[in-house]
């Protein structure tokens, strides 16, 4: 399930949101979440906000407008 | 009726390598002791820090663990992947397995809720008029259950908090200048923009309940259609969404849009959109000309930036930002959910806050500076001849068409381009002192001071919690006269402006040059030149919609 999620988002340049991933694995948001928290902490995967940037350079964090509104973005590290 | 241990086969590889490290633990005489040790064997080889801080405790722990790791290495190079997510691929792989033989989804159950209420709120016919609804009764809300808390934040300020200032310099003997520059500059001026602050707190309480719960991403969805009439799509409404806040984010969140041109396009509507620093000058004078119906002029207010910004965006984009290939709109509809109090709680502080802050900088400045120019020459006895009166005097002319050509309100004007909020700081300055100050108020113990504000705290939330419950229709718990409270402002604007000039100054102050701040985002973000054409246009646009409300009213008769 994780290489295929890594693989899913692999050619996609502006990454997927959760519920993206969820309809395209045919998989519950909710599961989904916690393979994306597991690939994020392992750096394989990184969460960007919806310019495009790394929400982790970011001090936003909860406070980001943007993200309450649209959500984050998952993409393949390096 | 007997169980059966649960197994999870990890594969042929990854088993020989987990059944090497559990004979191991009997070749190097490892007590594991609670745990089980194909469970210690696993964690092992994940490298887990608790486990191996444990084992290497033990005797010969050190052999077991370069075992694993010699494991952990090999597992890597035959399976091309760290051990730790190899286990865990397994475990998602084998609970997904699960999930699909087990749970049955009739095709009924994927309509759910949110998609129900998407049927209407973002219903072709329905969706706009839900969403100006929406804030319709959002700002009547803000207005009418902020009204007490105004009326007594104002009361305290003017009447206790003034009256201890007064106190304290009194007992420092402090000279009758240092009185002026405190009870005008800092109570009058900083004062009379923190009076609002139980509306923004009201203010952002409610926008934050909508974002949080999915509904402004609708909104932005339900706007799309419009916003292709002036060459942009549903994503620049986000921004502009943002710019009921303050425009300053907003011009930065225009970098979420990828073209250049619809950036542009988007912040140069952005500013149309009313700001919170607005709010101040809409409640000012929506109470003191329009009493209970202020709620429906201020959201009025909100609805013409939001007319405005469309045919701006129209004349832009048939002239200089032609559009460019349009690019598909693809926005995520997020599943509607209860909003969480504490972030709803967090939120709402967190804008106020910065409301607070600026007040105690940026206006407690201006106001400083107000009032230097407000008393020099120094002893000018008649406000028109110091130099903030003759440098208003001038300009005065140029708003004369518009219905407010005096001095006063010139030059309060001028001053909103620091920020809005210092239009009614300026306001509150002129005609506080011209009124002979702040009220002197009787004679009181600093004990009946504290009473009193307790007291009043406590009225003001029994007469909010009486125009909350007579939203509910049938329900009237309102005494119009209560209503009916007044403050020194309100009083001295009455005697200055009509409803109709009143209505035309407010057209102005929404539409006008915006702040510096927000230009200095657009030149940060666009350069100079968007940022001069900004101010112009805005200005100019102004201009001539407040001329064409104020002659155009007075043709109707309504001056």
């Amino acid at each position: 399930m994780l290489s295929q999620l890594v693989n899913l988002l692999e050619n996609k340049k502006d990454g997927l949101s959760l519920f993206e991933i969820s309809r395209l694995m045919n998989a519950q948001p909710s599961a989904v979440r916690a393979m994306l928290e597991l690939l994020v902490q392992k750096g394989r995967l990184a969460e960007v906000g919806p310019d495009g940037k790394v929400c982790a350079a970011c001090g936003l964090e909860s406070n980001c407008q943007l993200l309450a509104l649209k959500g984050k973005r998952y993409v393949v590290c390096g | 009726m007997t169980t059966t241990l649960f197994r999870l086969d990890y594969g042929g590889k990854l088993e020989r390598e987990i059944s090497r490290i559990i004979e191991s633990f009997s070749e190097f005489q490892i007590d594991t002791g609670r745990y089980p040790q194909r469970w210690l064997a696993i964690k092992l080889l994940e490298a887990d820090a608790d486990i191996l801080t444990h084992i290497r405790a033990m005797p010969n722990g050190e052999q077991v663990i370069s075992l694993a790791a010699q494991s952990a290495e090999k597992l890597k190079s035959m399976l091309g992947d760290d051990v730790d997510m190899l286990i865990a691929d397994r475990r998602y792989g084998f609970i997904n397995g699960v999930v699909r033989q087990s749970l049955h989804r009739p095709h009924l159950d994927r309509i759910t809720l949110t998609d129900r209420i998407d049927d209407i709120v973002t219903h072709k016919w329905l969706g706009l008029p839900i969403f100006f609804a929406m804030m319709y009764v959002m700002f009547r809300l803000v207005i009418d259950v902020s009204a007490p808390f105004l009326d007594w934040t104002d009361a305290v300020i003017t009447g206790p908090v003034a009256g201890w200032f007064s106190l304290l310099l009194d007992l420092v003997s402090a000279p009758a200048w240092m009185h002026s520059l405190v009870v005008e500059a800092v109570i009058g001026g900083v004062g009379g923009v923190l009076v609002f602050v139980p509306g923004l707190l009201i203010l952002y309480f409610f926008l934050a309940l909508l974002e949080d719960s999915g509904y402004m991403s609708r909104a932005a969805f339900v706007m799309d259609r419009f916003m292709r009439v002036v060459g942009l799509h549903g994503k620049s409404f986000i921004p502009m969404i943002l710019g009921f806040g303050c425009a300053v984010p907003a011009i930065y969140a225009t970098r979420t849009i990828a073209s250049r041109r619809d950036r542009i396009l988007t912040a140069l509507l952005v500013p149309l959109m009313s700001c919170s620093a607005r709010l101040p000058v809409y409640v000012v004078f929506g109470l003191a000309f329009f009493g209970a119906r202020a709620g429906t002029v201020i959201w009025a207010m909100y609805a013409l930036g939001i007319v405005v910004a469309m045919l701006a965006g129209m004349v832009f984009t048939r002239t200089i930002l032609k559009p460019d290939a349009s690019s598909a709109f693809v926005l995520e509809l997020p599943p509607y959910r209860q909003p969480a109090l504490k972030s709803v709680l967090i939120h709402m502080w967190e804008n106020t806050r910065e409301f607070v802050r600026k007040a105690g900088t940026v206006i407690l400045l201006a106001s400083l500076v107000m009032w230097i120019l407000l008393n020099f020459p120094w002893g000018v006895t008649d406000k028109r001849d110091s130099y903030f009166g003759q440098v208003s005097g001038a300009i005065a002319p140029a708003f004369s068409p518009l219905g407010f050509g005096d001095w006063q309100t010139s030059g309060a004007l001028v001053t909103g381009f620091m920020a809005k909020e210092i239009v009614v700081s300026t306001l509150s300055q002129i005609y506080i002192n011209a009124n002979g100050g702040v009220e002197a108020a009787k004679p009181t113990t600093f004990g009946e001071d504290l009473a009193g504000i307790g007291l009043g705290f406590m009225d003001a939330a029994v007469n909010s919690g009486e125009i909350l419950l007579s939203i509910i229709p049938g329900v009237d718990l309102v005494d119009e006269e209560a209503e009916a409270q007044d403050t020194i402002l309100s009083r001295a604007l009455r005697e200055h402006f009509t409803p109709l000039s009143t209505m035309a100054l407010l057209v102005f102050v929404l539409l006008y040059v915006p702040c510096v701040a927000t230009l200095g985002a657009i030149k940060h973000e666009f350069g100079m030149s968007w940022a001069v054409i900004s101010a112009v246009y805005q200005t100019a646009v102004a201009w001539i919609a407040a001329f064409l409300l104020y002659q155009g009213g007075l043709l109707l008769g309504f001056g």
